[in-house]
């Protein structure tokens, strides 16, 4: 496995098991929004990110310190480009999606939640479609 | 997944040069190692630039390197 695609993993991984957590925790009542339990719990999670993205791929440089260093080559970059691309449609469509609870009787909190989960799910699409061009190809 | 239409015979030239790695022809083109097996097997058509690159390794033509396949 190369160096980019295990970083597409621990990005895929890392932001699955923080933001689940969040939104886990909203579903099902754990935390109720607008409240200092749920700010905390999404500072928590994000900290918790940032420190899982930073260890695991200090981790992975270290079983491939060139691969780390070395600048994406062409395919890296096509892969990167095209997951984007994808990316940029899942947020795009999540925008436009974030009408029906703005026009409905949703909350701020609520407006920022779905903004944070179509976020979450772009990266997810990011980092999936990576994984499968590794795989399968360009 | 169909691949391009572009055979190539980097295999049996790496097996020509010295059994050549896939990672010392990657180290010598500024690849990485999956991506000359991709390219090796068919999955990644790579830039001119790459294929020139590939082909000076060889010391062979472009052609003798990269073959267009498909039938007109």
């Amino acid at each position: 496995m190369s160096f980019r695609e295990m970083s597409a993993w621990i990005t895929l991984t890392s932001v699955l098991a923080c933001f689940g957590v969040y939104f886990g925790s909203l579903a099902t009542g754990q935390v109720r929004a607008p409240s200092f339990a749920t700010l905390h719990l999404l500072l928590l999670c994000v900290s918790a990110l940032v420190a899982l993205q930073i260890g695991l791929h200090a981790v992975a440089a270290r079983f491939a310190p060139k691969a780390a260093r070395a600048v994406r080559d062409e395919r890296e970059q096509l892969i990167q480009m095209r997951a984007r691309g994808l990316g940029y449609y899942v947020l795009m469509a999540g925008v436009l999606a974030l009408a029906i609870p703005g026009h409905m009787e949703g909350t701020k909190i609520d407006l920022l939640n779905f903004a944070l989960l179509d976020v979450v799910v772009a990266t997810l699409v990011v980092s999936a479609a990576q994984i499968v061009m590794f795989r399968r190809g360009v | 997944m169909a691949g391009p239409p572009i055979a190539n015979q980097i295999r049996r030239l790496r097996f020509e040069h010295g059994e050549m790695t896939q990672s010392e022809l990657a180290e010598r083109i500024g690849m990485t190692r999956q991506t000359v097996a991709a390219i090796e097997a068919g999955k990644y058509s790579p830039s001119l630039e790459a294929a020139f690159r590939i082909s000076r390794v060889f010391g062979a033509a472009l052609e003798d390197v990269f073959q267009w396949t498909e039938v007109d």
